[in-house]
Formats: structure tokens, C-alpha cells, sequence
């Protein structure tokens, strides 16, 4: 049990959450007597415990908990709990990951949607406006408890997946983070965004469910068992190829298609992220995206691999990779509002990680250039907390003063916050690719893993360049797809910038002072240089590759 | 690590001087910077008052350190004896991401030490040349930072680095131009990032290329076992050549063409360059001229031509074409423009692509030619875009057509303008003509009579620069009162300023030296060119089959 600490923790946090803010001080008469004994359940609520920030309070201690536990624990725990539940190196990074996004998402929470315990309910003096905004903030205290543990329920959810040893558990543990969820972005539902949001985002979420649990099923019947081990011996010792098997694993990757928002299945991701909340968003962009994207590694290498030559699934993939990627650039460029912007670059980079796991797939790599395209996805994957997760925070930071839907509202950042305005210029750069930031040395540790695993694919022996273009593997041109994406993505996330440093704010004062979101800003953009070069990214890759090693 | 502990001590100055001047201005301009930003206001407005003569006092350290390295006083270098693959001040290794194999590691040789203090001289004069900059305390500090990235490209010997400072050099100029520029800053600024950053992630790939085919696994990384050492990839290419397939050679050759085409910049890839240069700020224009072209050609002479001389050899045709059209396209836009500092652009891109033709001569009085080129416009055309910008400054227009004989009014400006002009047609006794005629001369060596296509460019040029002076400066009735342009709404125009003036002295100056005395660094890279010759391009060529 030790080994689920982090779990523990959070599933502590969330029986709390439910008992501490009902605590009262009903008692129990016994029969026949006058002694009375205290409930605890049920009376008057004490003040203390029903304060509105508890909730928040209960759910950053024990998401920090699991973090600090997780970190601690990568390069030494291993062990298997129930024999669904493989505890590793690589399930730690993961969790980190997860966990770290969660809790920057609740810490900006407490600022998007306040808790403020001085509330009072309106009188029939109040004029209609003032019961209108106490009314909202009565709903705001009310809501910290739902929110919260939700949103401990996603980390559990995602964690647990990450752990999961069979297809079976993996998609029980994925459907309890998606779940949740889904009602996290339609939580703010009396903004008629929000609920168009959390319906489109749960209908396509559950329509791709049902498509993965079909092929789960197909799989099924093929193998007779959902071991993660055992499909991959019966891959590997299959006959030519089993359609069972195929159809079911192309089905799953619908369903993982959906969850890191790769074209087709990205269409309801822009709506989802426009509608839900700041740090909602950004977490869909990042926690969510990982776990997407630690399914596809659990089934498609960890399962679909042929032990030599070129699997199933590498050509769709690269085409899917490409399209994506090129569609999520395309869309972001003519798009007005930053937080779509920032969903389509979402699709665009979960573009750039397919076509890295494509390249795994051609089958030309050896075991080395395939454990480096592995840490370069993981990497990209860790980092997206600190500059795409960072952009959406100060998207929060905005969104506490009432709007960050148009590039308008960006307008003078520079003037009214110039720390911050500074740390979205790195973000934005970061997320470009433009060196000496981390989103540079991810990006090049992935088209470095798909040079090495392809170029040496072209013949040797010709000697003009078009012969050799010709006798190079297809996999080569994914390199050169994600270059010409970044020199297109450029220009979007420099429009961004300009508008903060160049423009006129519509509204010059000072940004509201939300301490310690803003610190948190400030913070992801530091850690964003320093993993970028030098110790602190040799420290981060370090960690990486053990967590790869586990794999 | 290694690299603070020397800094605390005092001693990087002497015993690893390169890295001192790359990494201090880098870090004094990023603390000038955000410090008054983090800081109480009384606290962050004092930064502000000192950072102008802050920024100056360390640029023009730097220029000191670097004469004085020049000069043999530190270190004691005889710059003619510099071996071709080896490098003097070169550092002590350090490991910056051990994984990959990413190493800091300096260096300068003939090739690269002229840049070096080429760009330690003109950071100081433009820093001068702007001594009135609005938001000074941003536009110092930026300009610091870019001497850092600059230098750091032409010192570091690990490609990783050296696209790290590549890319590094757009930042500060992006806001050069977007905060200082002129009206239509906004798309040149945008234009001038994604043209030269698409460029280079397509070099990047080119390098990543190579990058894996490096064999030397004691430099490499733990993750990946290969290297981005510079040094060590250029013996490994000329012994068992870096890459087996000849065909990919050329594709890798081809991409860092285009990288290091679009920085310097070459037709068809130029037209960044105008609209850049129009909008920057008199600053901008002249590092963006003097030092950033050149990037693109030394990073070409050192990386594709060093490493890929066989595919050099094969697309000579290739460069003699680019540089062709550069030159002859350049010169004859030239001719029809009206706007100053576009026409002193487009007369840039007419430059560089007598680079393009020297190395493609294959002689090492060519080559020699393309280096002293790439340092005497160097220092030509930062003198001709501080006198555009002074047009800028004193008469509100660059219209050339706006005005007529302005002598009179400011006998200094004039002056300057005509030194620049004639220096850079490629006047004798001014440094131009000493990299013209070098090239020419081996142009006519190698492709006999063809030769009469640049010769007869340079009469274009002349035809430009004289046909514009003569109007701008003497031209107009009476030889006392000109036409002013409109743009002044009658108010009689000032002559330069002391700081403009003693600028474009510096300048002229230094334009009249190497003119006079061009074997200051003519000898080095004389020397260099024809041990590169001998070392690398003469094998390459008789393996193709070509008469040397």
C-alpha cells in the first residue's frame, strides 16, 4: 500500500473534502438519558470548517503531497500491486507530470473562481445588481467543493492509468479522469459557453469511449486476456495478421486520438478549451494530452510492435501526425481568440509527438534511437506543463478581471504587468521552439530521433541529391514536416506577443494582484529557461531517461 | 560551473578571454534589463540612468580586449601561423547538456577573428551613433545582447551553441526593429523573423544530419553518443569523410545553402533585407549590415564549404549563379530606387554576392577576396546606413528625389556620404576596392572572360551611387540654398550631431586605414585561404575531377 501513497493521499483528500465541509455540531441524545454526544454530521455547521476555502486548501495540500511524493519516488520504487497495477519509474514521471498540472490548475482556480468567505446572503433591500453578484458569489462558494474533487478524481483517474498493467483497468481509469472531467469543463455553466463546451466535449469524448472499448473488445476476443504482457506476446507470435487484432487496436486509437486531440478527432477540442475555464483548459492541454498520449505508448509500442520491420500502424500514423499538425497550425493562424490559438497549437504539438512515435513505428531504429524518441516524447510532454500550462495561467490571470477570449484583451500586457508580459513572451517562444528555451530542446531532441532513425535509410552508393531523396525513407519527411510547422507557427505566437508589447490597453491599470497565480507565472517561466540548456536540463533528462528505461 | 569560479576570480579575462567577451554582455544587458523591474522604483531609476554609459563602458572593453588579443598583448598570437583546423584561445571544454553532447567550446583562427573585432568595433559606434536613442535604458541594454549573440556565433566551435546563438541574434533585433523601427515596423519586423527563422530550422536539420553521423564517441553524449563538436567533425570529414552517402552530403549541403543564403542574404531569398533595413532604426540597420549578413557567409565558409568540399566543388555552378544574380539583380534595382536606405539594402545584397563568386572562384586569392569583402563592407555599409539615418534624423524623409544639394546645409553629412559612396563603389585606396579587385582578378583567373559580368556591375554601382550623390549633395541652382524637402516645413535642417559625427568618423577612419593598409588583416586571411586551399579544396577538387 505504501507503494499508492500519492493515490492514498488523494483519495484521503477527497473523502475530506466531502466530510469537513458538512461538519456540525448535531448531537445524539441517548435514549433514557441526558447525556448527549456530539454528531459531528448534520446541526449547525461550525464556521471554521465550512469556510469556502477549505475545499481548495484540502485539495492543494494533497495534490502537493502526491507530487512531492512522486518526484521523490522515480528512480526507486517499483513493485505491482494487485496485479492490475505496475508501479514504475516511467507511472511516477507520469504522475508528476499529471499532478503538477493539477495543482497549478487549482492554485489558479482560487483566483478564477474565488472563494470569499465574508459573503453574505442578499436582503430585500439590496438593489437587483448587488443580489445578482452576491448571488453569484454565494454559488461560487458552494461550487469549491465540487470542483475540488473533481479535480482530485482526475488526478487519481490519470495516475492510476498510468500504472495500469491491462487494457481493462487502463480504460476503467481513463473513463474516471475523463468523466470528471467532462463536468469540469461544463463547469461553469450558467455562461452559455461552458455548457455548449461540456456537451460537445462529452459527446465526442464518449462516442470515442464507446469506438475503444468496442475495439477493447475485439481485442478481447482475439487474445482471450487484456495483460498488457500477454497481448504482447500474442502480437509478436501472431500469424500474419489478425484482423481481430487490428481492427481493435485501430479502434483504441481512436478513442487515444481523441484524448490528445490528434485530426480528426480534434474538431471538439478548440470549443472544449474556448469554453471551460483557464486552468481547465490548460489542463486539458497538458495532463489530459499525457495520459492520450501514455495510452498510445502502452498500446501501440508496448503491444503493437512487431519485434523487427515496419508495424501496422506507421503509415496512418505519419499521415495523421502530418495532417495534424499541419491543421492545427493552419487553424491557429486564423484564429482571433487566444485560447483557441493555444488549443490549436495544443493539436499542432500533439502533431509533432505522432510523428515521433511514427517514426518508432517504421521499424528502422534500434533499440537506442527508439528509447531516444521515447524520452524526447516524455520530455515534450513534461515541459508542456511549464509553457503551455504557464500561457494558459496568465490566460486565468486575465480571465479574474472578466474575459480572455480576444487578442483585445492581451492588449498592453506589457504596460500594465511587465513580468508577466515577459514570461508569456517566453512561453510563446518556448512553445515556437526558438532556442535557448526548453520548447527548443524538446522539439530538437524529437526531429533528432527521427533523423537518426531514417536518414541513414537513403542508399549509400548514389551520389546526386535526387536519387537520394528518392531511396530515403518516408519517415525522413517528418523532420521536415515539423520544421516547416514550426517556421508557420512562429508567426501566431509572435502576433500574440506583439499585441501584449504594441498595442494600447483597453483598460491601463495594473493587472489584479493575484499573488501567488502570478508568482506561479513567473515561476513556470524561469523553470522554462532553465530547462532549456545547461544543468537544469540535464537534471530533467536524466530524470526522463530513467523513467524511459522503465518502460 | 567552471565558467563562474573563472569569472569570480578575475582571471577569465586573460586566460579565456572569448567567453568573457560573449557571455558578459549578455548577462550585464538581461540585468539591466529586469532589474528595474523586480526592484523599488527609486532603485530601478537609477538602473535606468546608468545603463547608456554602463553599456558603453563594457562595449568598448570589449573592443579594447579584443584589439589587444589582436595586438598580441594578451596571449601573444602570431595570427599568420594559425593552421587550418586549429584555433587560438580556444577554452577549456565545458559540458553545457551532457546527454546530447553539447559542449562549450571557443575559438577564433583568421577566418572568424577579423568578425570578432569587426563586430566588437561596430557595436560601440552605433551605440554612439544613437547616443539619443528614446528608451534608452531598453535600447542599450538590447544592442549589449546582441554583441553577446553575435559574438558568441562567430567564436563557438559546437554547432549547438552555434545555432543557439544564431537564433538568438533575431530576439534582440526583432525589437530593434518593432520598438525603434519606422512606420511600417510591424511587417518588416514579422517578415524579418520568419524568413531568417525558417531558414535556419531547415539548417538545423542539415546540422542534425551531420550530428548523428559523428563517430567520436569520447566527445559524445551519454543519451546519444554523438557529438555537435565543430573541430571534430571537420577532421572526421577529412579523413573518412562525416557522411557515407554522397547523395545526402549534397541534400545537407543544400540545406545549410539555404540557411546561410537567406542570412547573407541572396537572390531569391533576399527580400527580407529591404524591408528590414527601411524600418530598423540607424542601430539596427548597421549591425543588421555590418555583422549579421556576414554571418551568413562565414557560417557558410565554415560549415558547408569546410566540412562538404566535394559538394561545394559540385555546385559551383550553383553559387556562381546565386552570386550572379545577387550582384547583377541588386545593382540594377539599386538604380531605380528612390528610397535611400533602400538603396544602400539592395546594395548590400549586390555585395554579398561577390562572396558567393570569390569562393566560388576555387583560388585562394578569391577566397581571401570573399573574407576581406565580408570585413570591408563590414565597415562600409554601417557608414552608409548612419548617414541615411542621419538624413532620417535631420531631415524627416529618404526620399533621394525630396532634395537637391544639401552641402551647404550639413558639409559634414555630405562629407561622410561621400566617403561611404565612393568607398563603396570601390574606389582604390578605400577598403572596397582591395576585396573587388582580389575577387575580380580571381574570377578572371578561373572563368577567363565571364569575368566582364561583375566588372561590369561595378559600373552600375557607380552609376547609382554617383547619380544619387551628385543630386542629393551638389545638385540645384544656386550652389547655397538646395531644395530642402518638404518634410522639413521650411525649417532650416541642422547639421549632424557631435555623437552622429564622430560615429561616421570612426568609421571613414577605418575605411581610409584598410584601404591604405589592407594587409592589417589582408596577410591572415590571405594565409588562411590558401592553407584551406591546399588542405581541403585541392583534394576535393581532383576527386571530381576538376583542374585545380
Amino acid at each position: 500500500m505504501q507503494l499508492l501513497l500519492p493515490e492514498m493521499v488523494l483519495v484521503t483528500g477527497i473523502i475530506l473534502s466531502i466530510l469537513v465541509p458538512n461538519l456540525g455540531d448535531a448531537k445524539f441524545r441517548i435514549p433514557l438519558t441526558r447525556t448527549r454526544l456530539p454528531l459531528l454530521i448534520g446541526g449547525a455547521r461550525f464556521k471554521a470548517t465550512s469556510d469556502p476555502r477549505v475545499p481548495a486548501w484540502i485539495s492543494m495540500f494533497a495534490l502537493t503531497i502526491a507530487l512531492v511524493y512522486s518526484y521523490l519516488e522515480i528512480g526507486s520504487t517499483s513493485g505491482e500491486v494487485g496485479g492490475v497495477i505496475e508501479i514504475t519509474s516511467f507511472s511516477r514521471m507520469m504522475s508528476l507530470v499529471f499532478y503538477a498540472s493539477l495543482l497549478l490548475t487549482a492554485v489558479a482556480t482560487t483566483y478564477r473562481m474565488p472563494s470569499r468567505p465574508s459573503t453574505r446572503v442578499p436582503t430585500e433591500k439590496d438593489s437587483e445588481k448587488i443580489t445578482t453578484v452576491l448571488i453569484s458569489r454565494l454559488m461560487d462558494n458552494r461550487r469549491q467543493v465540487d470542483f475540488h474533487i473533481l479535480l482530485m478524481m482526475v488526478g487519481l483517474g490519470m495516475s492510476l492509468m498510468a500504472m495500469a498493467n491491462n487494457l481493462f483497468f487502463m480504460f476503467v481509469a481513463i473513463e474516471l479522469a475523463s468523466l470528471a472531467a467532462y463536468v469540469l469543463v461544463a463547469f461553469h455553466k450558467e455562461e452559455a459557453t461552458g455548457g455548449e463546451a461540456g456537451a460537445k466535449y462529452f459527446i465526442v469524448g464518449s462516442v470515442a469511449s464507446a469506438t475503444g472499448i468496442y475495439g477493447m473488445s475485439l481485442v478481447y476476443l482475439w487474445a482471450g486476456n487484456l495483460d498488457f504482457d500477454t497481448l504482447a506476446v500474442a502480437w509478436s507470435s501472431m500469424d500474419g495478421l489478425d484482423p481481430f487484432a487490428v481492427v481493435g487496436v485501430g479502434l483504441m486509437l481512436v478513442a487515444f486520438g481523441f484524448k490528445v486531440s490528434a485530426a480528426p478527432f480534434h474538431l471538439a477540442a478548440p470549443d472544449a478549451y474556448a469554453g471551460a475555464s483557464s486552468p481547465v483548459a490548460g489542463m486539458l492541454a497538458t495532463a489530459s494530452k499525457a495520459m492520450g498520449f501514455v495510452a498510445i505508448f502502452r498500446v501501440l509500442i508496448g503491444v503493437a510492435m512487431p519485434s523487427e520491420g515496419e508495424a501496422i500502424w506507421f503509415c496512418l500514423l505519419a499521415i495523421i501526425a502530418v495532417i495534424t499538425m499541419t491543421w492545427g497550425n493552419l487553424a491557429a493562424l486564423t484564429s482571433e481568440n487566444p485560447k483557441r490559438m493555444l488549443a490549436y497549437s495544443s493539436v499542432a504539438h500533439a502533431g509533432y509527438m505522432l510523428a515521433a512515435i511514427a517514426a518508432i513505428g517504421s521499424g528502422l531504429g534500434d533499440e537506442n534511437t527508439t528509447k531516444l524518441v521515447l524520452i524526447a516524447i516524455v520530455f515534450h510532454l513534461t515541459i508542456l506543463v511549464l509553457f503551455k500550462l504557464g500561457a494558459f495561467l496568465v490566460l486565468s490571470l486575465l480571465e479574474t478581471e472578466g474575459r480572455s477570449h480576444r487578442l483585445e484583451d492581451l492588449h498592453g500586457m506589457a504596460r500594465r504587468d511587465p513580468l508577466v508580459a515577459g514570461s508569456m513572451f517566453i512561453f510563446m517562444l518556448s512553445l515556437a521552439g526558438v532556442p535557448p528555451l526548453s520548447g527548443f530542446l524538446s522539439k530538437l531532441l524529437m526531429i533528432n530521433g527521427i533523423v537518426n532513425i531514417s536518414a541513414g535509410s537513403g542508399s549509400e552508393s548514389v551520389t546526386a541529391i535526387l536519387p537520394w531523396v528518392e531511396s530515403v525513407d518516408i519517415v525522413f519527411w517528418l523532420a521536415l514536416a515539423i520544421v516547416l510547422n514550426s517556421a508557420i507557427s512562429i508567426f501566431y505566437y509572435l502576433r500574440l506577443c506583439l499585441v501584449m508589447f504594441f498595442e494600447e490597453p483597453e483598460n491601463a491599470k495594473p493587472l489584479r494582484k493575484a499573488v501567488h497565480l502570478r508568482n506561479s507565472i513567473l515561476v513556470l517561466a524561469l523553470l522554462t529557461v532553465l530547462f532549456g540548456f545547461g544543468s537544469g536540463a540535464e537534471y530533467l533528462l536524466d530524470l526522463v531517461d530513467t523513467a524511459v528505461s522503465s518502460l | 560551473m567552471h565558467i563562474c569560479i573563472n569569472l569570480g576570480g578575475g582571471r577569465l579575462i586573460t586566460e579565456d578571454p572569448l567567453t568573457f567577451i560573449t557571455l558578459s554582455p549578455i548577462v550585464v544587458g538581461l540585468t539591466l534589463l529586469i532589474l528595474p523591474q523586480i526592484v523599488p522604483d527609486s532603485a530601478s531609476d537609477y538602473i535606468k540612468k546608468i545603463s547608456r554609459p554602463l553599456s558603453m563602458g563594457l562595449a568598448i572593453a570589449i573592443l579594447g580586449i579584443t584589439t589587444m588579443l589582436f595586438l598580441g598583448q594578451i596571449g601573444s598570437i602570431d595570427w599568420l601561423n594559425i593552421g587550418q583546423g586549429s584555433y587560438v584561445f580556444q577554452s577549456e571544454p565545458v559540458s553545457v547538456l551532457e546527454p546530447i553532447g553539447v559542449r562549450w567550446v571557443v575559438g577564433v583562427d583568421a577566418l572568424s577573428f577579423p568578425m570578432v573585432w569587426l563586430t566588437a568595433l561596430l557595436i560601440p559606434i552605433s551605440m554612439l551613433v544613437e547616443w539619443d536613442a528614446k528608451k534608452g535604458h531598453l535600447f542599450f541594454p538590447l544592442i549589449l545582447i546582441m554583441e553577446g549573440a553575435l559574438l558568441g556565433v562567430f567564436i563557438v566551435l559546437d554547432l549547438f551553441v552555434f545555432y543557439v546563438f544564431w537564433e538568438l541574434t533575431l530576439i534582440p533585433m526583432f525589437f530593434l526593429i518593432l520598438v525603434w523601427g519606422g512606420d511600417d515596423r510591424r511587417y518588416a519586423s514579422m517578415k524579418f523573423f520568419i524568413y531568417t527563422f525558417t531558414a535556419s530550422v531547415l539548417m538545423l536539420i542539415g546540422i542534425l544530419v551531420m550530428y548523428f553521423n559523428t563517430g567520436d564517441a569520447s566527445l559524445g553524449g551519454s543519451l546519444t553518443g554523438h557529438h555537435f563538436d565543430l573541430v571534430a567533425m571537420t577532421s572526421q570529414a577529412a579523413g573518412d569523410g562525416l557522411i557515407a552517402s554522397e547523395g545526402l552530403r549534397h541534400f545537407v549541403w543544400i540545406l545549410l545553402l539555404i540557411g546561410f543564403a537567406t542570412k547573407m542574404p541572396s537572390v531569391p531569398v533576399h527580400t527580407w533585407l529591404p524591408d528590414a533595413h527601411v524600418q530598423a532604426p540607424t542601430a539596427g540597420s548597421m549591425l543588421l549590415a555590418g555583422v549579421m549578413l556576414k554571418m551568413g557567409a562565414y557560417g557558410f565558409i565554415r560549415i558547408a564549404v569546410t566540412i562538404f568540399p566535394e559538394s561545394t566543388v559540385v555546385f559551383t555552378p550553383l553559387l556562381i549563379i546565386l552570386g550572379m544574380a545577387s550582384l547583377v539583380y541588386g545593382a540594377v534595382v539599386c538604380m531605380g530606387q528612390t528610397n535611400l536606405k533602400r538603396m544602400v539594402a539592395y546594395s548590400s545584397v549586390s555585395h554579398m554576392g561577390l562572396i558567393f563568386l570569390g569562393i566560388a572562384t576555387m583560388q585562394p586569392l578569391g577566397i581571401a577576396g570573399a573574407l576581406f569583402m565580408m570585413f570591408a563592407h563590414g565597415i562600409i555599409s554601417p557608414l552608409l546606413f548612419a548617414v541615411a539615418g542621419a538624413f532620417k534624423h535631420h531631415y524627416h524623409t529618404l526620399e533621394i528625389g525630396s532634395m537637391r544639394g544639401i552641402a551647404h546645409h550639413s558639409p559634414w553629412l555630405a562629407g561622410h556620404m561621400m566617403l561611404g559612396w565612393m568607398a563603396s563603389l570601390g574606389l582604390p585606396l578605400l577598403a572596397g576596392f582591395v576585396a573587388e579587385v582580389a575577387v575580380l582578378i580571381a574570377f578572371w583567373m578561373t572563368f577567363g572572360w565571364l569575368v566582364i559580368f561583375p566588372a561590369l556591375t561595378l559600373i552600375i554601382t557607380a552609376v547609382y551611387y554617383l547619380n544619387s550623390m551628385q543630386k542629393t549633395i551638389f545638385e540645384g541652382g544656386d550652389p547655397h540654398v538646395g531644395v530642402l524637402p518638404g518634410s522639413l516645413h521650411g525649417e532650416e535642417p541642422r547639421d549632424i550631431t557631435w555623437h552622429e559625427n564622430t560615429g561616421m568618423f570612426i568609421l571613414a577612419a577605418m575605411t581610409v586605414l584598410f584601404g591604405i593598409m589592407p594587409f592589417i588583416f589582408w596577410d591572415m586571411m590571405s594565409d588562411w585561404s590558401t592553407e584551406f586551399m591546399l588542405e581541403t579544396l585541392i583534394d576535393a577538387m581532383n576527386a571530381k575531377g576538376v583542374e585545380p
